[in-house]
C-alpha cells in the first residue's frame, strides 16, 4: 500500500478518535482561551478574578504560548462554528455538552491542530532517517501505533504542542546545529517546561564555550521572554507551580531533619554527573530517552506526559528492532496505569458523547477495589514498568548513539 | 499493510464501535431524566422526627432506584436512614435502610430497592427520615421547583410545591435494548453531522 493510501486511512482513524472520544480537558481549554478573541491577552488573572461569574471556574493551567496558540486557532474557526459553538463551550452541564448534536463537530474542529501537529511529526520521522526504507518504517509506525492516536485525541493532548518542537530541536541536534536546536527547545520549553530538562545535556554537547552559554542561554530566554508580559501572582500559581508542573519531584522520602531525598533530582542528576564524567560523545537522543524513562519510572505521571517520549521511542524500534515488543510492553504498561486512577474522564467518561448512562457504570478503578487494592494494583504495574526502564536504560547508555 | 497496521486499525475500530455496546451490555438502570438543578429553595434538614416526603411520578415502567444529593454535614450523621416508597393508595411497597456512614456531604446517592413492574405513569411518594438521628446529626435534602416528575413535598407537617431532585431509575426490559439505544444515539449524532454537510 503506497503513503498516501496509508495517511488517508491514518487520517481517517484520527478524524473518527477526535470525534467520538470526548475528554473534558479539551472544552475547558477550549473555553478559556476563547477569550482571546474577545481582546483578553493576560488571561491568568483574568481567570482568577472573575470566577464567580464564570460558568467553568478552572484556572489556565498552560502557559503563555498555549493559550496564544489556540485562542488564535479558535479566533479562525469560531467564525465557521458560529454561535451556538460559543454557547457550547460556555456550557457548564455535564450532560447537556455531551448530549449537544453538534458536539463531533466542534471536537473534530478543536482537535485538527493536534492532527496537524501529529502528521507533521509523521513526516519528521520519515526524513529522519538516512535509510529510506526505514524512515517509512517509522512514518508507518507511527501513524499506526494505538497508542499514540489515543493519547493524542482521545485525551485532547496540548502537549503535542511541545512535542513537536521538541522532535524539530533533536532533528537539528542530529546535523550537529545546536543553536538552532536550541531555539526550537525554547520554543518547546514556553508550551511545556519538560524540555528544560533536555538543556543540560545540550550543553554538554556544545564544544566551546560560546556554544555552550548559548545552548544555555536560548532556550532560557525564550521562555522567559514569553512568559515575562504574563508574570503575575495568578500566572505563578495557576501555570507555573501547577500540580502537573510540581509533582515530577514531589516522590521523596526523609533523611532527617526535615531533609528529603527528591528521587527525581536525585536520579538526573546521576545521569547527567555520568554524561559529564565518563562520556566523550553524548548520546543525546539516548540521554534524553533515558531521562524520560527515569521521569516515569518515578513520578505519579499524568496519561498525556506519555506523549513526550512517543516519537524517541518510535526511533529507537526502527533503528534497534530487537527493542519492538519491550518498548511495545513497556507501552501497555505505562499507558495502563493512568487507565486504574479514580478519575473517571480516564476511562468510562470518555464514551460519554454515546450515552451519559456509562455514568452508571464502575470505573476500572471500583472493579478492582472489589478483587484487589487498586493501589497496590497500580503500584505493581509501575513497578514493573520501572523496572524495564531500568533495563531499556541500561541498555541505551551502553549502545551507540541512536 | 503490515499485521502491525492492521492491530492498530482493528483496536481503534474495536474500542469505538464494539467497546461502548460492550459497556452498554453491563448497564442495569436506565435514568428518566437528567437530575434537576437545585434551585434558590434551600434545603431541608432530616433527624429524629422530621422526615420528609416527596411525591413524583414515575415516567417509565420497572421502577428500580431514586437518586438525589443528600447533604451530611460534617459527615455527623452515621445513623440508619430509612427510605419507604408507597404507591397511590398509601401501600408501602418497598423499603430500604442506608447508613449515614456511607454517604458524604453532597452526594449523589442512589437508593435501590426490587423493581416495581407496572410503574409507567403512575404517581408514588417516598418518606425519607433518620429517626434515630439528633439534631446535630442531620442528614439533608436540596429542593427545587416542581417538574412533571417532581410534584410536592411534606415537611414539618406543611405541603409545599416541588420537592427533591431527583432522578427515578428504571430497569430496562433487556440489555439488546440498551445496546441498541447507545447505538442509535450515536448514529443520530453522526446523521446529524451528514445531515450539516448535506445543506
Amino acid at each position: 500500500m503506497n503513503m498516501r493510501k496509508l495517511l488517508l486511512i491514518a487520517v481517517a482513524l484520527r478524524l473518527l478518535v477526535s470525534g467520538l472520544l470526548f475528554h473534558p480537558d479539551i472544552k475547558t481549554i477550549a473555553f478559556q482561551t476563547s477569550f482571546l478573541k474577545k481582546g483578553i491577552v493576560n488571561i491568568y488573572p483574568y481567570l482568577i478574578n472573575n470566577k464567580v461569574s464564570l460558568p467553568l471556574k478552572e484556572e489556565f493551567v498552560y502557559f503563555p504560548l498555549s493559550y496564544l496558540t489556540l485562542g488564535s486557532y479558535q479566533t479562525f474557526v469560531s467564525s465557521f462554528l458560529g454561535n451556538d459553538f460559543s454557547n457550547w463551550l460556555s456550557d457548564a452541564g455535564a450532560n447537556s455538552v455531551v448530549n449537544n448534536p453538534n458536539i463531533i463537530k466542534y471536537l473534530i474542529f478543536l482537535k485538527f491542530p493536534l492532527l496537524v501537529c501529529d502528521i507533521s511529526i509523521a513526516f519528521l520521522l520519515l526524513n529522519f532517517f538516512k535509510n529510506r526504507k526505514k524512515g517509512e518504517q517509522a512514518f508507518t509506525l507511527w501513524l499506526f501505533n494505538p497508542f499514540t492516536i489515543i493519547l493524542i485525541y482521545a485525551f485532547s493532548n496540548i502537549d503535542i504542542y511541545a512535542v513537536l518542537l521538541t522532535v524539530i530541536a533533536f532533528l537539528y541536534i542530529k546535523r550537529e546545529k545546536l543553536i538552532t536546536a536550541s531555539v526550537f527547545l525554547g520554543l518547546a520549553i514556553s508550551f511545556k517546561l519538560y524540555p528544560l530538562l533536555f538543556v543540560p545535556f545540550i550543553y554538554l554537547e556544545a564544544k566551546n564555550i560560546k556554544d555552550k552559554i548559548l545552548t544555555v542561554l536560548i532556550p532560557i530566554s525564550i521562555f522567559i521572554a514569553s512568559v515575562i508580559p504574563f508574570w503575575s501572582e495568578a500566572f505563578v500559581k495557576s501555570a507555573l507551580v501547577s500540580g502537573l508542573s510540581v509533582r515530577i519531584f514531589s516522590p521523596n522520602f526523609e533523611i532527617g531533619f526535615g531533609e528529603s531525598m527528591i528521587i527525581g533530582i536525585f536520579l538526573l542528576s546521576i545521569l547527567f554527573c555520568f554524561a559529564w564524567m565518563y562520556e566523550k560523545n553524548i548520546k543525546l537522543l539516548n540521554y534524553f530517552i533515558v531521562l524520560l524513562l527515569v521521569l516515569f519510572s518515578f513520578s505519579h505521571f499524568h496519561i498525556s506526559w506519555l506523549l513526550w517520549i512517543a516519537p524517541f521511542l518510535v526511533i529507537v524500534v526502527i533503528k534497534k528492532p530487537i527493542t519492538l515488543w519491550p518498548v511495545l510492553l513497556w507501552s501497555m504498561l505505562a499507558i495502563s496505569i493512568p487507565l486504574f486512577y479514580t478519575d473517571r474522564s480516564m476511562t468510562i467518561s470518555l464514551f460519554r458523547i454515546y450515552t451519559t448512562w456509562y455514568d452508571l457504570l464502575p470505573t476500572p478503578f471500583i472493579v478492582i477495589q472489589k478483587l484487589y487494592d487498586p493501589y497496590n494494583f497500580q503500584s505493581i504495574i509501575h513497578s514493573v514498568m520501572a523496572g524495564m526502564s531500568v533495563l531499556l536504560s541500561f541498555n541505551l547508555l551502553k549502545d551507540e548513539q541512536i | 499493510m503490515n499485521k502491525f497496521n492492521l492491530f492498530t486499525i482493528f483496536t481503534i475500530l474495536f474500542l469505538l464501535f464494539v467497546v461502548p455496546g460492550l459497556l452498554a451490555s453491563f448497564i442495569k438502570m436506565i435514568p428518566a431524566n437528567d437530575q434537576p438543578g437545585y434551585g434558590s429553595k434551600g434545603s431541608v434538614s432530616i433527624y429524629g422526627q422530621r422526615d420528609f416526603t416527596q411525591y413524583f411520578v414515575s415516567k417509565n415502567k420497572n421502577l428500580v432506584a431514586i437518586g438525589t444529593t443528600i447533604k451530611n454535614p460534617n459527615l455527623k450523621n452515621k445513623k440508619d436512614i430509612i427510605f419507604n416508597l408507597y404507591d397511590d393508595s398509601d401501600n408501602l411497597i418497598r423499603t430500604t435502610t442506608l447508613n449515614g456512614f456511607n454517604i458524604g456531604d453532597g452526594d449523589f446517592v442512589k437508593i435501590v430497592f426490587e423493581n416495581v413492574v407496572d410503574s409507567e405513569n403512575k404517581k408514588y411518594y417516598f418518606i425519607l427520615s433518620s429517626p434515630s438521628a439528633g439534631d446535630e446529626e442531620t442528614i439533608g435534602v436540596f429542593l427545587t421547583e416542581p417538574t412533571d416528575e417532581i410534584l410536592e413535598f411534606i415537611y414539618d407537617d406543611e405541603t409545599h410545591l416541588g420537592g427533591a431532585p431527583i432522578v427515578t431509575y428504571h430497569k430496562p426490559d433487556s440489555r439488546l435494548e440498551v445496546i441498541k439505544v447507545v447505538y442509535s444515539n450515536l448514529f443520530s449524532k453522526l446523521l446529524f453531522l451528514d445531515f450539516q454537510r448535506i445543506k
